[in-house]
């Protein structure tokens, strides 16, 4: 803290206008949300005031919690595919065998920089049934009768949506874990393999218990990062087909800008605010509770 | 004795070789993933429409610009103008978020004053809200207010949501500088605002480029915002830009693929000119935010 402080009209004139901002676009559609979600309004001058009647709709509307599931089942699949993934190649490359390091990091890294808009049209023309890389490749390799429409297949298309956006995120938390075995001092991996320990062991015993902090936040920015999915969804399959593929954000939207029905629509997003605030903020209490064991 | 010893020896290296060579397999083919879609992309887009769907794999054998001249003559696909668009959002608004966090980021880190703790709050609460539940909240909030539809429409959300990750890198930077630095400015009679800008300003260079790196990123990726505020086709963004042509060639891939590796270039040639940069910056953004 500094001694000499500037007057209060200094702070006004310095943080009146981010703030404003601010709350204008994150805070205030929120209230406004509140308050819309008790009216019947489907976007025209007129809505009629039906108190919670939206809400009980939505506890049980099936499509919702169905597409809540989906979200869940999709940050689970990301979970296990970048973060454990993405630790197994960390792994890997700190072994002596690997060369090349440096364009594992570089290429490695390359697709959690493009647009999901852009991953998902590039995953589509990889499913794609008569002229995708999928097809292509079983023919090649003599499964032909393995070929499908893939994206039409109602049982398989969350993990194919999820897909992409493992493989776009691996490399991320890659780098991220790289950056803090790096600081691991060697003689402790080599002392570990001096005492006969094999790759298996130090990494579940040694290495794993070193970045626990860095794997914790891993696995926060995943399960945030996962459960605000959308627009790779939006290229692929649109929620579809039925409702296969639907993930709370996707449903909000078509609710709201397919059907206009702008009262449940915001319903829906309070709804997610909810869900979403449970499932950041249990992973957040999980991760001060790992980092608080540590400082002891 | 010494030949069984020898022999285990020879064993070993030949097995430690061929794990060396699955190990370095596995990495290569993970990293070739990771950027043949963009080189298939590139040969593919060379292609006519017959000849990508003979076949889809083969480089093509009469390499033909005619996907890229046809997109880029033609006024309704709007491709220069969506890549202009985003270039300007993402500018102003990296800007904005640059300087309001630097700002914002300082006055946490040096004062006490009263909203002190309430500021924290609700930027901590920025980080926690899950950024879809506004998608239809504030398109109703900036259709109400007229706000919605003009060329600067999503710079306030972009500053806005990049906001709390600015303050808080700028903050736990701020926290590491030694304030003798501005005091002695201050006993020198540099009034508060020069202080700022020309003291403090230059040494937080190294976090304001992390920060910039972050967000040059999110913004000029950024879809679900451009697509319910934006209606207008000549204010598209690109990656709304990119999800309208697609459905206008529907089945026509080379062409798609041109139209996506023009709006994808401007990213990826910023990429592989400052990769390690841009590592190093998402990495402290993501480890620190």
């Amino acid at each position: 803290m500094l001694s000499r402080k500037p007057k209060a009209i200094t702070f006004l004139v310095y943080l009146v206008i981010p703030i404003l901002l601010y709350v204008f676009v994150v805070f205030f559609p929120l209230l406004t949300s509140l308050f819309y979600s008790l009216f019947e309004w489907k976007g025209g001058p007129n809505k009629t005031f039906i108190g919670s009647a939206n809400y009980t709709q939505l506890i049980h509307d099936s499509v919702f919690w169905s597409a809540f599931r989906n979200n869940l089942y999709l940050v689970f699949l990301c979970l296990i595919g970048q973060v454990g993934i993405a630790f197994i190649f960390v792994m890997i490359i700190n072994t002596r065998y690997i060369k090349l390091k440096g364009m594992h990091r570089t290429f490695g890294f390359f697709p959690s920089t493009i647009a999901a808009v852009s991953i998902g049209f590039i995953w589509t023309m990889i499913y794609d049934s008569r002229r995708g890389l999928l097809n292509w490749f079983l023919e090649k390799i003599g499964r032909a009768d393995l070929q499908q429409v893939w994206l039409n297949n109602s049982k398989l298309v969350m993990t194919l949506v999820s897909i992409p956006l493992i493989w776009q995120y691996i490399g991320y938390y890659m780098i991220i874990m790289l950056s803090a075995t790096a600081a691991i001092d060697t003689e402790i991996l080599e002392s570990a393999d001096l005492d006969g320990a094999n790759a298996f062991q130090t990494a579940v015993h040694v290495v794993l218990p070193m970045i626990k902090s860095t794997i914790m936040v891993c696995i926060v920015l995943c399960v945030s990062g996962n459960m605000k999915a959308f627009d790779n969804i939006y290229v692929m399959t649109k929620g579809g087909p039925g409702n296969a593929s639907m993930v709370m954000a996707m449903y909000g939207y078509k609710i709201s800008f397919e059907q206009q029905n702008m009262g449940y629509g915001s319903a829906i997003s309070v709804g997610i605010f909810v869900l979403g605030i449970a499932v950041i903020g249990a992973m957040q209490l999980l991760q001060r509770a790992v980092s608080k064991e540590e400082v002891i | 004795m010494i030949s069984h010893k020898y022999g285990r020896s020879t064993g070993k290296r030949v097995a430690d070789g061929i794990l060396g060579v699955i190990l370095n397999l596995i990495m290569l083919i993970f990293s070739l993933s990771c950027i043949f879609p963009l080189f298939w992309m590139g040969y593919s887009s060379l292609k006519i429409k017959r000849e990508f769907n003979a076949d889809i794999i083969n480089l093509p054998t009469h390499p033909t610009l005619d996907n890229y001249r046809r997109i880029l003559t033609n006024p309704d696909y709007h491709i220069g103008a969506s890549i202009l668009n985003s270039v300007r959002t993402t500018a102003i608004s990296v800007f904005f978020i640059v300087l309001f966090g630097f700002v914002i980021g300082y006055f946490l880190a040096r004062y006490k004053f009263k909203g002190h703790r309430a500021l924290w709050i609700m930027l901590l609460m920025g980080m926690l809200i899950p950024v879809h539940s506004l998608l239809v909240p504030i398109y109703i909030v900036f259709k109400q207010t007229n706000l919605s539809n003009h060329w600067y429409t999503l710079i306030m959300p972009y500053v806005a949501f990049g906001l709390p990750i600015a303050v808080f890198l700028v903050q736990g930077f701020v926290k590491t500088v030694p304030t003798a630095l501005e005091e002695a400015a201050s006993i020198d009679g540099c009034s508060f605002t020069r202080s700022l800008f020309n003291v403090i300003m230059p040494i937080c260079r190294p976090v304001m480029v992390t920060v910039a790196i972050l967000q040059t990123f999110s913004c000029w990726n950024e879809f679900s915002f451009a697509l319910v505020l934006i209606r207008d086709t000549a204010l598209q963004t690109v990656p709304l830009a990119m999800t309208q042509f697609t459905g206008q060639f529907s089945s026509d891939y080379p062409k798609i693929m041109a139209a996506m590796l023009i709006t994808m270039a401007p990213i990826v040639i910023l990429y592989f000119i400052f990769s390690k940069q841009i590592i190093k910056g998402m990495v402290a953004g993501a480890v620190k935010g």
